[in-house]
């Protein structure tokens, strides 16, 4: 599908939610054949240092090798299949398998085969021949290491194509970088894996009626916040939405005021003279004033960088980085793994208070979370049913919002209007070019 | 990096608290896990100090068998008592609880809490109280999910009776299984 095709009216079958035919060829079609994020360089500093996430249903071990590149591995021994890391994270220069003893070295060669000239004589097996399995790519970008097994897959920066512009912008502006925060939380959804990507792919519709309680209570920008911020307030949001090709998207919301300058709101003041140095100015752009910029890399990874309000205390605000990933579990049950990425070196005060305006709104325990959440869990139980999963979905929204004009400097197929549906169209027609014709519908 | 994360007491006294105090101190819970599933957030934010924290670190299995089974780099819960107060407890306010999407219908919630252990620390105005609790939540017409874990809480001992200083929540599971994750433990 082209970038201006995402244009054109899509729709699926809500059949999409919830059926576990469609589910398995998801597993075939859309994951053994995607670039799939699986962590970021900040969480494996050491070498040694490792990390257990999935692909799919595989699960693969994520490590830092003593040569100091990331490698990533099948968690399985080539012997018998029994996995060789139990744990989520460690450090480990060598993985040994608890059946009959086979060890590798973390760059994935086999070292010793416990017993070997008693059990395939002195010649009998071939050692080189027997690493670990591994996926046929592993590349990184910004830190955020992604591995592909599918040996015919495009590199990694051109598949990202347009949105790698828009991470540099969110995740390039800090002079010592990003860094993973701790462990990330993991949790059940009782939802398809496809339903929180799809709305943070750019749905700027849903905020003021599924949040409603959450602005209510002074959890997201009002008037009456950004004037004490300033004093030309404008009556409304204004927001963009981007088509960056192969499905990956993003929505930036611009907070409604006029200002001189750039106002990165939300970082601590003494860092936005940073921020102009490493953005060039339509990414500063983008940056200053922001509301909330989410978007999603195709298939299952997301990221949010957003700027909440009185989240600690009237006029206590600030702006956090999230990415979350979510694995298919089943049709209607996904996990999700929940990363907060924060510029090292950062004021710590500054740094517990961009924490908690992340839990207390968009971390897993948070308010605008469980309000979506909600929608997801109810979009798979409500899809599931023999009527049901034959009706399509209406994605019309925003038809006929106008284009930026290119000389704006943003690039990929970007969309003046903040309530769109554009976005999603995107990440659908990504998701029916992979899985096949018969799953598109005309709306 | 952040200031790291610590339960109210790291170290564990050996003194016990009397058979008496045990007593009051496992009755004040009760009462309080009574008014948290009740929703009686009134009758629950006069048993907290002003200064209240309640902490839950993110659960993880590490490879090293010696290594707590939790991370205090990061937090999968950080309220206080003002958080709680003017957001958390909100959601059913008569103005706004229309839209609290995620209550309407509310999920059940019912705490149980067991083998109180109530120890005297080195403050005899502060009590070192430890607790099993299993939060069990229904959402719906769903089948219902239970959640475990060991409560660290520091009780403050006022005119009176008891008040909740610092509540730290380890959770057991890692992949948490439950139907929402803004829960007080």
């Amino acid at each position: 599908m082209s970038v201006a095709e995402a244009d054109r009216p899509v729709s699926v079958l809500r059949r999409m939610w919830g059926d576990e035919e469609l589910f398995a060829r998801e597993l075939e079609l859309v994951f053994k054949r995607s670039w799939l994020f699986l962590a970021h360089e900040s969480e494996i500093p050491e070498p040694g240092d490792y990390v257990q996430r999935r692909m799919g249903r595989d699960r693969v071990i994520v490590v830092r090798s003593e040569d100091g590149v990331v490698r990533v591995f099948l968690n399985t021994c080539r012997h018998r299949g029994v996995p060789l890391c139990r744990a989520d994270e460690g450090n480990a220069s060598h993985f040994r398998c608890s059946y009959h003893g086979w060890t590798f070295a973390n760059t994935g060669v086999l070292r010793g085969v416990t017993y070997q000239p008693d059990v395939y004589g002195r010649d009998g097996i071939d050692k080189s021949q027997l690493g670990l399995f591994a996926p046929a790519h592993v590349d990184s970008f910004m830190g955020m290491v992604f591995a592909n097994w599918d040996p015919d897959a495009i590199p990694l920066r051109d598949h990202l194509g347009d949105l790698a512009w828009y991470l540099e912008a969110i995740m390039g502006k800090f002079d010592d970088g990003l860094e993973v925060v701790g462990t990330p939380v993991r949790n059940i959804v009782k939802a398809n894996w496809k339903t929180e990507g799809e709305n943070l792919s750019g749905d700027g519709y849903h905020t003021m009626v599924t949040h409603a309680t959450a602005v209510e209570l002074g959890l997201f920008a009002t008037p009456k916040d950004l004037e004490l911020l300033t004093d030309t307030v404008t009556p409304r949001f204004t927001g963009r939405t981007v088509d960056c090709g192969h499905g990956h998207t993003i929505r930036v919301q611009r907070l409604p005021v006029v200002v001189e300058g750039n106002k990165y709101w939300g970082y601590p003041e003494d860092m936005w003279e940073q921020f102009d140095r490493n953005l060039s100015p339509e990414q500063q752009q983008v940056m200053s004033a922001l509301s909330v910029c989410h978007g999603s890399v195709f298939p299952n990874m997301s990221f949010i960088e957003n700027f909440k309000t009185n989240i600690d205390g009237p006029g206590r605000h600030a702006r956090y980085f999230r990415i979350t990933i979510r694995y298919p579990i089943s049709a209607t049950h996904s996990e999700q793994l929940w990363f907060l990425l924060q510029p090292r070196n950062a004021d710590p005060e500054w740094r517990r208070l961009s924490s908690r305006a992340y839990l207390r709104t968009n971390g897993p325990s948070g308010m605008f979370e469980l309000d979506d959440t909600e929608n997801f869990v109810g979009i798979s139980e409500a899809s599931v049913g023999e009527v049901a999963r034959d009706m399509p979905i209406t994605y019309l929204g925003g038809l006929s919002h106008p284009a930026t004009p290119t000389e704006v400097g943003w690039p990929g197929n970007a969309v003046d209007g903040d309530r769109t549906e554009k976005t999603l169209r995107a990440f659908h027609r990504q998701w029916a070019a992979m899985m096949g014709g018969d799953v598109v519908v005309e709306p | 990096m952040t200031a790291g994360f610590a339960p109210p007491f790291t170290v564990e006294s050996t003194e016990w608290a009397t058979a008496e105090v045990h007593a009051a101190v496992t009755s004040f819970l009760a009462r309080e896990a009574e008014a948290m599933d009740k929703r009686d957030y009134a009758t629950w934010l006069t048993l907290v100090e002003d200064d209240f924290t309640y902490l839950v670190p993110v659960p993880r299995t590490p490879d090293n068998p010696f290594s707590p089974h939790y991370d205090t780099r990061s937090m999968l819960i950080d309220e206080s008592k003002w958080s709680l107060e003017s957001q958390w407890f909100r959601r059913l306010d008569r103005e706004i609880y229309e839209l609290s999407w995620a209550e309407n219908p509310p999920v059940r919630f019912r705490h149980f809490v067991t083998d109180v252990r109530v120890r005297v620390s080195s403050d005899p105005s502060v009590l070192d109280v430890r607790s099993n609790v299993m939060l069990v939540g229904t959402r719906q017409s769903d089948a219902p999910k239970f959640i475990t874990g060991e409560r660290i809480d520091a009780v403050n001992v006022v005119e009176g009776g008891f008040r909740l200083a610092h509540r730290w929540v380890v959770l057991d599971q890692v992949v948490i299984d439950f139907p929402q994750l803004r829960i007080m433990l």
